[in-house]
């Protein structure tokens, strides 16, 4: 297999918002223009990262970490201060339309969909305005009304759509001009399970069989678990973590846990193994189940379940993976303890 | 490796393509259409009911008589409409900056610009559009003007640059919003509100500081004033050498250009929501 | 809206409707302070307005400083006073904003209005009170700077002042009343910003805000006389300068306007209730 090609290179990225410090009061927006007071924060300090064509990565970090600040910069909507951006081969702020024509970007809180219009007229409107070939693009809208279900108000004015029947509008109209790399912030935001369910199948389906390389910025790490192999986490503006979605978790929670539930009658004697030792109860816990914490690397499953076994009489036995969202905010806890 | 479908489409299809869309759009509000635009005519022409009020009465104002106040007025109506209509979604720049809704015209490979100026439309302006061609229409025969072809060309060149140095400094204003957030006070409720007062007098009813500050810091002068002494033969009287108004139609272009670039070049400050 | 928000309330005692009307008055007037950027840059605009009418008055006037007009004379002193104190005072009394019902319809809270124990007009009626006595302070600041790019006359005497607040009173009255007929339109169409901006035009101009009505031509002197528009600006003016010959019986004219207004108002509101009530919201 060849290795596959870097798409995206960033290299020391940074992006410094500076701006005059602002005058309140009358006529404050003239006096502002004659300062020379800036306030100024430093919102992507020097990131690094490469990502690979028909990856599907999830951006990570808590507000202001500068997710949006990099993805901005990525798409050619904000100039960086410092540092490199390479994307399918283009510096997007100085070829910025041509890097358009590469990419797709959907805002998760802001259409791009004509508001007064019907959601087929804006589809149908961006082939043209991106010169993708009739034929073409007509098949493209008749496979993504099928893919998500838009038939049913393709002909409605766009403002008269729910969130999530608009977010599905959006993603068709983002993915039209068949872009190499898809860029989607918070997709899923606002929307009931139903809804994101059919927004992930519809991206794990692009990235699968079009080969789209998919950058994911989302608060939900439901979407990342379910979408993305790896992540990359950042935090004031500095990268945290860039890896698999597994290695961040042998990383950050090695430890994971086995739920007993003992036969009726049957009392615990514990186990003496070294690395394992017992959870302390959980309130909403039924009774005759005990949690037992071991670390993978020290404990071998299969050895820790033996040795419950040989002891206890047990009616069912569970591992639980840790979930990504615990593991994330530990984290992000952690880092504010050091800040 | 995967291969876009999108092709390079022409700059000037893409804006009509997106003009064409900004109408459809403002098209489904079919309200009150007519009301909205006499609306628009009476903001405009009361204005010109109060310069006709007071030459009933006193016969003329700086001189001037009823037909040529009307021309000028005319003219500027005219030129204020010429720009407005394409331009008009400028009224809401300082909203999209800060909001960072600006964002969506840059992730599309068409103009910036264009995407902005035709993202939505309103038809308020097309009422001074009404006003301003009535007028003008209405006071050509009435104003003591020769009408040859030149005089004609001459005059619609005049419009034409007339709209271009209004545009050309709100244009420039608004890419100041980029850096400083707001302008719209100094935008509209200042250099419109200037020009929307003072444009329909012949400029020699003021005191002398500021006929030449309309005329060389603020260039109220080239909208229509100039160009107009022009057309009604009145350069004599006028406090700018005669060449000079009768270039005044160039002035347009070259602001236009500037302000163009200006806006171009003030849009990498653009902070989208960032902090 | 429910059927019952739209049915009379119980009437509250006089003392307890006066201080529910002057807490919405203050509401409102705070409400003002929160925009005060966008008056201050309109004050501007009003200055310049007055100032170019001095310009122009000063222009046309002959150079004696005095005309005639149907019979009086009037100087160019006077007409400057009267157009700087004209822009003014229309600007204060005539906001864009003419009434609180196309908003409060738009929002749906007139539903809110309807069912509070004090009557419908009375709340929206002091709401643009409070507005007004909001933009007042921008108005008096206002006023010096307008008197030095335009010019001002004091009044001929004690008595003149005196009969001119009368008058001022009745002007503001004609103009709130006529606002909250132009807002009750909001109840058949939300589409209103056309017919307001007409309304705001036409009004300037009969009003006698630009042209007072010594100077329009005689038969649109004529037709402003039959409307109540000239009661919101010219009358009030011209008693102050002392322009008027019958100034008792101008007020009176004022006077019965604000009672013909009033009552048409009570009929389009019984109207607009009804329509309320049947639409059900």
């Amino acid at each position: 297999m060849p290795t596959p090609k870097p798409i995206i290179q960033v290299e020391g990225l940074a992006k410094e918002f500076r701006r005059p410090k602002r005058i309140e009061g009358p006529f404050g927006g003239i006096r502002t223009l004659f300062t020379r007071q800036y306030v100024s924060k430093l919102a992507v300090d020097g990131i690094d990262f490469t990502v690979d064509e028909g990856e599907l990565i999830g951006y990570l970090g808590p507000n202001g970490a500068g997710k949006s600040t990099t993805i901005k910069i990525l798409t050619g909507i904000l100039q960086p201060t410092q540092g490199s951006v390479e994307v399918a081969g283009v510096v997007p702020w100085k070829e910025r339309e041509r890097n358009a024509r590469n990419i797709g970007v959907v805002f998760g809180q802001r259409t791009q969909l004509w508001w007064d219009l019907p959601l087929r007229d804006s589809l149908e409107l961006i082939g043209k305005l991106y010169g993708v070939e009739r034929d073409r693009h007509r098949a493209n809208i008749e496979r993504f009304t099928e893919l998500l279900g838009l038939a049913a108000f393709i002909d409605t004015p766009v403002r008269q759509l729910s969130l999530g029947q608009r977010m599905r509008g959006d993603l068709a109209a983002a993915m039209l001009p068949e872009p190499r790399i898809l860029y989607l912030d918070e997709p899923t935001i606002g929307l009931d399970v139903v809804a994101k369910e059919r927004i992930r199948a519809f991206i794990a389906t692009l990235n699968k069989d079009e080969g789209t390389t998919v950058i994911l910025t989302t608060h939900d790490l439901d979407d990342v678990e379910k979408l993305c192999r790896r992540i990359v986490l950042i935090d004031g503006g500095k990268v945290l973590y860039d890896g698999s979605v597994e290695k961040l978790k042998a990383r950050y929670a090695p430890r994971r846990r086995l739920v007993v539930q003992l036969a009726e009658g049957a009392r615990w004697r514990g186990v003496a193994m070294p690395g394992v030792e017992e959870a302390p109860p959980e309130e909403d816990a039924e009774p005759g189940t005990v949690a037992l914490l071991f670390d993978p690397e020290t404990a071998a499953s299969a050895e820790v379940i033996a040795a419950v076994l040989a002891d206890h009489q047990v009616t069912d036995l569970s591992i639980v993976e840790p979930e990504l969202e615990g593991v994330v905010h530990r984290i992000y806890a952690a880092r504010e303890a050091v800040a | 490796m995967a291969t876009v479908a999108s092709n390079p489409v022409p700059a000037h299809r893409q804006y009509l393509l997106l003009l064409h869309a900004a109408w459809r759009g403002q098209l489904q509000y079919r309200g009150n259409l007519v009301l909205t635009l006499i609306g628009g005519v009476l903001y405009q022409g009361v204005g010109l009911a109060f310069v006709w009020a007071v030459v009933a009465k006193f016969g003329h104002v700086g001189g001037w008589g009823m037909g040529e106040l009307a021309f000028l007025y005319g003219v500027r109506l005219t030129a204020h409409a010429a720009w407005t209509i394409p331009f008009n979604r400028l009224n809401s720049m300082d909203w999209m900056v800060q909001r960072g809704e600006f964002d969506r015209y840059l992730i599309r490979p068409a103009g910036t610009l264009t995407q902005f100026l035709n993202w939505s439309t309103n038809i308020q302006p097309l009422g001074d559009l009404i006003g301003g061609v009535g007028v003008l229409v209405a006071a050509s025969s009435a104003a003591p003007i020769d009408w040859s072809p030149t005089a004609v060309l001459y005059l619609l060149a005049t419009i034409a640059g007339g709209a271009l140095v209004e545009c050309s400094l709100q244009l420039g204003l608004c890419g100041l919003s980029f850096r400083l957030q707001a302008t719209y006070a100094l935008r509209m409720n200042f250099i419109d509100n200037i020009m929307n007062n003072f444009g329909g007098y012949p400029l020699t009813i003021f005191p002398s500081v500021m006929r030449f500050a309309l005329t060389f810091l603020l260039p109220l002068a080239f909208v229509a004033y100039l160009p107009a002494n022009v057309l009604l033969h009145r350069t004599g009287e006028l406090s700018v050498a005669p060449w000079l108004a009768w270039c005044a139609p160039l002035l347009g272009p070259l602001l236009f250009a500037a302000a163009y670039k200006f806006w171009y070049g003030q849009l990498k400050h653009y902070k989208s929501s960032g902090t | 809206m429910t059927l019952d928000a739209t049915l009379p309330a119980q009437r509250l005692d006089l003392g307890r409707r006066l201080r529910a009307y002057a807490g919405i008055a203050r509401v409102l007037s705070r409400t003002v302070m929160a925009y005060r950027s966008n008056f201050l840059v309109g004050s501007l605009g009003l200055l310049m307005q007055v100032f170019l009418l001095r310009v122009v008055w000063t222009s046309v006037f002959p150079s004696d400083g005095r005309t005639t007009t149907g019979g009086h004379a009037v100087t160019l002193g006077a007409q400057i006073a009267y157009s700087t104190l004209a822009t003014v005072q229309f600007s204060l009394f005539s906001p864009w904003q003419v009434s609180m019902v196309p908003q409060r319809v738009r929002d749906g809270t007139v539903a809110v209005d309807l069912a509070r124990p004090v009557g419908f007009n009375g709340q929206m009626f002091f709401g643009q009170v409070g507005f007004t006595l909001g933009n007042a302070p921008f108005a008096l600041l206002a006023l010096p700077f307008a008197i030095l790019v335009g010019g001002a006359q004091p009044p001929s005497s004690a008595g003149t002042a005196g009969l001119y607040a009368l008058s001022l009173l009745g002007g503001y009255l004609i103009s709130l009343l006529l606002g909250s007929l132009m807002g009750m339109v909001a109840f058949w169409t939300l589409e209103i910003q056309g017919i307001l901006m007409v309304y705001r035009m036409l009004s300037q101009f009969l009003a006698g805000a630009l042209v007072p009505l010594w100077f329009m031509p005689g038969w649109l002197r004529g037709i402003s006389q039959w409307l109540p528009f000239q009661g919101t600006t010219y009358t009030p003016i011209a008693v102050y300068l002392g322009q008027l010959g019958g100034a008792l019986r101008a007020i009176g004219v004022q006077a019965v306007w604000v009672l013909v207004l009033w009552l048409l108002l009570r009929l389009v509101w019984s109207r607009a209730l009804r329509r309320v009530t049947v639409q059900g919201g």
